[in-house]
């Protein structure tokens, strides 16, 4: 399937806004684990999803064409 | 007093101090309130490992952020009292000494307006996604992480 990614503040100073088309992904469980295997760097961060500009906080399934946000913690104010 | 249409807390670099006194201003036509509060986030110019921060430059997924402001917002009016509630976060680059974020109440009486302003600041800090980059004297930067 593919999808858009985009990242915030510190995630994105190593993954930068792209589409990718990926394969044996269905949801947000996946995603993290071809990410964290993807970017190394992010396995080791506190982050959390977006789908559609949705917070997720528990595995999700994604479809075709969907945008998902990579957030570290939110620093703010 | 709920307010239906999304509004932007956004503003382009630092909030001035006379912004902040004409939005006071605005508000004494409005007689029916008796108390304001008001909460100003400033650039502190901090120590790192010996060296200072000269400003802080502010990113945000804006789209999510001011829909969660708009959720925050009716949840606050729902919760107190308000007549009115303001808030504006910078974006972009911000000087150390320089305002960042204006968080203002406005109530009959004084404590919906102090308690809903507090409440409201540390739901900002928690729950929009902003991140501000601290930029040092000699161009190096770190991310700033909410404590």
């Amino acid at each position: 399937m593919k999808l858009e990614i985009i990242s915030f503040g510190k995630i994105s100073e190593f993954i930068h806004h792209q589409q990718v088309e990926i394969s044996n992904v269905t949801n947000t469980d996946q995603l993290k684990s071809y990410l964290e295997t993807s970017f190394p760097e992010l396995a080791d961060m506190k982050y959390k999803l977006a789908v559609n500009q949705n917070i997720i906080q528990s595995n999700q399934s994604l479809k075709n064409q969907d945008v998902v946000a990579i957030m570290p913690p939110f620093s703010g104010g | 007093m709920s307010e239906k249409k999304i509004k932007n807390i956004f503003v382009n670099g630092a909030i001035s101090p006379s912004f902040i006194a004409e939005s006071i201003s605005r508000h004494a036509t409005k007689t029916a309130i008796g108390g304001h509060s008001i909460f100003m986030g400033q650039i502190r110019r901090d120590e790192v490992n010996g060296k200072f921060v000269a400003a802080i430059d502010y990113t945000a997924y804006e789209e999510l952020a001011l829909t969660k402001m708009n959720e925050i917002r009716e949840e606050i009016f729902m919760k107190y009292p308000l007549n009115c509630m303001h808030v504006y976060h910078s974006l972009g680059s911000i000087n150390a000494g320089e305002i960042c974020l204006f968080v203002f109440t406005s109530s009959a009486h004084r404590k919906p307006a102090i308690e809903a302003c507090n409440e409201l600041v540390e739901r900002i800090k928690a729950e929009l996604p902003i991140w501000g980059k601290e930029i040092f004297e000699d161009d190096t930067h770190q991310w700033k992480e909410n404590i």
